[in-house]
């Protein structure tokens, strides 16, 4: 194999609107008249668009979170084009040269309508996603400490689940990859070269198995452009994600969805890549479905994730899962097949344990096999989100659908039992350094 | 300068043996024994102001204990001690035991900060270390060098008010309360670094231990259906439309109990799942699809099952942690017993 892809990395420090698009010294103006006119002809199901910045350690809060996104683009044409299937045919991605802007995200900000004959019935609502800038819950999500563009849409009135889902993302991969277009013809501020062509026999070989959400709009997560619904465990290329291949589309727990800025940018893959050579081989990411409907399909796949874990000499395995209690099934039996073959494992998952850390079991699901489990802190603690003095994406927050609605003001003070609202709160992709201490 | 009360046993009060081990509460005005190691160590930033003392068979003894526990509390208040420590009590059981459980007594009647240290195998670690604070000290009292400087150190540190860290940081045994916090390395950093020492066979811990569920033995069959009285209960979610009792859509806290009647039938019109869990369209068009209550009356009918118990339990089964199960469960047991049930069909999604 011969697969390197060179990453240049624009860095943005600052950022404002502006008459014209373009990226200065690290400086990025953004025109919204020009995003504007790049997204105009997608629209279909949404009426327009309008657009916030929000910056790093600002007293704000960004609410009605769908996904996040990483602006970038292929340097040349040769290799593809990122998020690959989307504006293009599915062509493999991962090698030659990507452009990619460091510190700026892309993000979607919408009050998807509360349908009871859609895809927002049921598990499939879109719980309100709440991220702040600063205070307690800024160091649960990456991105209090990027600067954000926020996307805020408009949408027409009737249409289907699907299709707000399908344009919502369009639009918002659209717009990261015409801001991205403004890297193209200037020197990057460094160059990241990734491949683990090399092996080094003395060292121990580890794989990434990230298994995913995918219930239907709303709740998916899309692979080369489609979604997972009945995908056998595949082998990535971490190359392949870092390009886009794998796009979110998932809006319903804000705790545990993983955002598209953090399929491509995934936290533990970049730490097997530092360490790949020096402490580790990074033999590949096996790529999987969480919630497969039984005990009997979720066994299944587990099974296929160690064989191919086994194909790759795989003496290590780290198992990571994207969702609550049904994929934590799926993961810890993966866990066990895996022991079962001589794999070892570790894994990384948000915890119970009510509030005071002592009630009941941690997790829903364990096998003895799992005996190195990182805490990515508990969802069932209480926080108090304090007033702040600017709100992104609405003036209230929608709660509680299954109760008739809640919809308190969303710069007020406002006390949440759990932290399940918390965007990426469930740290299950090991972004952040929230964990559950033991006392 | 701050002041501990020491509470010891006989022997480390230098009264005496096993033969003096039936010996009441009593104490002295200065310290004793490892206290006076303890006063040198704090250096004059902390001293121990009285050691308090009790035999150990004396003390296990819980009419004993209950007798002279005023005593014991007023010994302390009258102190206005900053802190109350104990031990290092080592792998001995009744001193372990009486340690732990002085400590736990004063600490919660009056508030003030507590601390205790012992070998891991003391019985009264896994007896008492939910309660009181106890560092992990060495096997035997050989290791008083090193195990009473510990000791020392925290009751210092909790005598300032300075609030107790993390149980693996200070040294003590977990007390199960787990706070979340921001550690130094994020989660990928940490779940990278574990492997790693599990696969180049160096010791790690990992940092959610795992629980151990109770296993649940299924009750004995239904000897004759004629003549069972037979309830329905979902974690399905469903519930009369609107949800009239406010039920959790998932991490629930509680069921609902709701009467199957001719004149309030099972349709899409009258009822709705609420679970958070799943695609709930196909079970709201037919709750029969979560409560199968039709198939059950033509059952009866054929006279194959006896009763049919008039109403149907319901919660939704998602994210609700084993505490709230047992006690959602506990409480329909309830409803089934005064309704004479005496078989059930629980239907999960």
């Amino acid at each position: 194999m011969n697969k390197v892809l060179k990453r240049y990395v624009y860095k943005v420090d600052s950022v404002e609107f502006g008459e014209k698009s373009k990226l200065e010294n690290g400086h990025l103006t953004i025109s919204k008249r020009e995003l504007q006119e790049a997204v105009q002809p997608l629209f279909e199901h949404v009426k327009s668009v309008d657009f916030e910045l929000v910056t790093p350690g600002s007293d704000t809060r960004i609410i009605h979170l769908l996904d996040t996104i990483l602006p970038m683009i292929k340097r040349t044409d040769e290799s593809g084009r990122v998020y690959s299937g989307f504006f293009s045919d599915p062509y493999m991605v991962g090698t030659g040269s990507t452009n990619v802007m460091s510190g700026l995200a892309v993000m979607e900000s919408c009050a998807l309508p509360w349908d009871e004959d859609s895809a927002s019935s049921g598990l499939l609502y879109p719980r309100d996603a709440i991220l702040d800038m600063q205070g307690p819950i800024a160091g649960m999500t990456p991105f209090s400490e990027t600067n954000n563009l926020v996307i805020l849409y408009e949408l027409e009135e009737g249409r289907s689940s699907a299709e707000y889902d399908d344009e919502i993302r369009y639009i918002g991969l659209r717009v990261a990859m015409t801001l991205a277009e403004l890297t193209l013809g200037h020197p990057a501020d460094y160059i990241e070269t990734y491949t683990i062509d090399e092996v080094d026999p003395e060292l121990p070989n580890v794989v990434l198995v990230w298994q995913c959400q995918n219930q239907g709009p709303y709740a998916n997560t899309l692979l080369y452009g489609v979604p997972i619904d009945d995908i056998v465990p595949t082998l990535l290329h971490p190359n392949e994600m870092l390009d886009g291949a794998v796009v979110s589309g998932n809006y319903v727990w804000p705790a545990f969805k993983v955002p598209t800025y953090s399929h491509v940018n995934h936290p533990i893959l970049l730490e097997l890549y530092r360490l790949h050579g020096l402490e580790l081989n990074f033999r590949g990411v096996i790529f999987c479905r969480s919630h497969n409907p039984t005990n009997w399909h979720k066994l299944r796949n587990a099974n296929m994730c160690v064989k191919l874990a086994e194909y790759l000499d795989a003496d290590g395995l780290i198992m990571a899962w994207e969702g609550g209690g049904n994929a934590a099934v799926d993961g810890m039996l993966t866990i066990q097949t895996a022991e079962k073959h001589g794999i070892k494992c570790s894994t990384i998952t948000f915890e119970f344990g009510g509030q005071d850390g002592s009630e009941g079991v941690l997790l829903v699901d364990d096998v003895p096999e799992a005996n190195a489990v990182i805490s990515g802190g508990s969802i069932e603690k209480a926080v108090t989100l304090p007033k702040v003095s600017r709100v992104v994406g609405g003036d209230v927050m929608r709660l509680n659908k299954e109760t008739g609605g809640f919809f308190p003001p969303a710069d007020e003070p406002i006390t949440f039992e759990q932290t399940i609202h918390f965007y990426m709160s469930g740290n299950q992709c090991g972004a952040s350094k929230l964990s559950a201490v033991e006392y | 300068m701050l002041k501990a009360v020491y509470y010891t046993n006989q022997f480390f009060a230098g009264l005496g043996g096993e033969e003096l081990a039936d010996i009441g509460l009593g104490m002295f005005d200065e310290p004793k024994g490892p206290a006076v190691g303890l006063t040198r160590q704090w250096k004059g930033e902390m001293e121990v102001v009285r050691t308090i003392y009790a035999g150990d068979n004396f003390i296990n003894v819980d009419e004993n204990f209950e007798a002279i526990g005023d005593e014991l509390l007023e010994m302390v208040k009258s102190t206005q001690a900053d802190v109350v420590l104990a031990g290092p009590a080592f792998n001995a059981g009744r001193y372990g035991v009486a340690c732990a459980k002085v400590m736990a007594f004063i600490g919660e009647e009056l508030g003030i900060p507590v601390v205790t240290s012992m070998w891991w195998e003391n019985p009264a670690v896994e007896m008492y270390r939910r309660r009181v604070p106890i560092l992990s000290s060495t096997e035997t009292a050989a290791g008083m060098r090193k195990s009473l400087p510990d000791l020392g150190k925290v009751a210092l540190s909790l005598a300032k008010g300075e609030p107790l860290g993390p149980a693996r940081k200070v040294g003590y045994f977990p007390t199960d309360k787990r706070r979340n916090e921001y550690v130094e390395k994020t989660g990928a950093e940490r779940v990278v670094k574990m492997l790693l020492r599990k696969l180049n066979d160096e010791p790690f811990i990992t940092e959610v231990p795992l629980r151990t569920l109770d296993r649940v033995i299924p009750a004995p069959a239904v000897v004759d259906l004629s003549l069972a009285r037979i309830a329905l209960i979902t974690v399905g979610g469903l519930v009369p439309k609107g949800n009239p009792d406010n039920l959790k859509q998932a991490f629930s806290v509680a069921h609902g109990k709701y009467e199957l009647t001719d004149s309030n039938p099972l349709t899409s019109d009258n009822f709705e799942s609420i679970h958070g869990g799943y695609d709930t369209t196909y079970a709201s068009a037919d709750p029969h699809r979560l409560v199968p209550h039709d198939a059950l009356l033509a059952l009866k009918e054929e006279g194959v099952v006896g009763s049919i118990y008039p109403y149907f339990l319901t919660t939704c089964g998602i994210g609700t942690n084993v505490e709230s199960s047992v006690k959602i469960g506990e409480a329909m047991l309830r409803d089934l017993k005064e309704g004479e049930v005496t078989a059930a069909i629980l239907t999960s999604t």
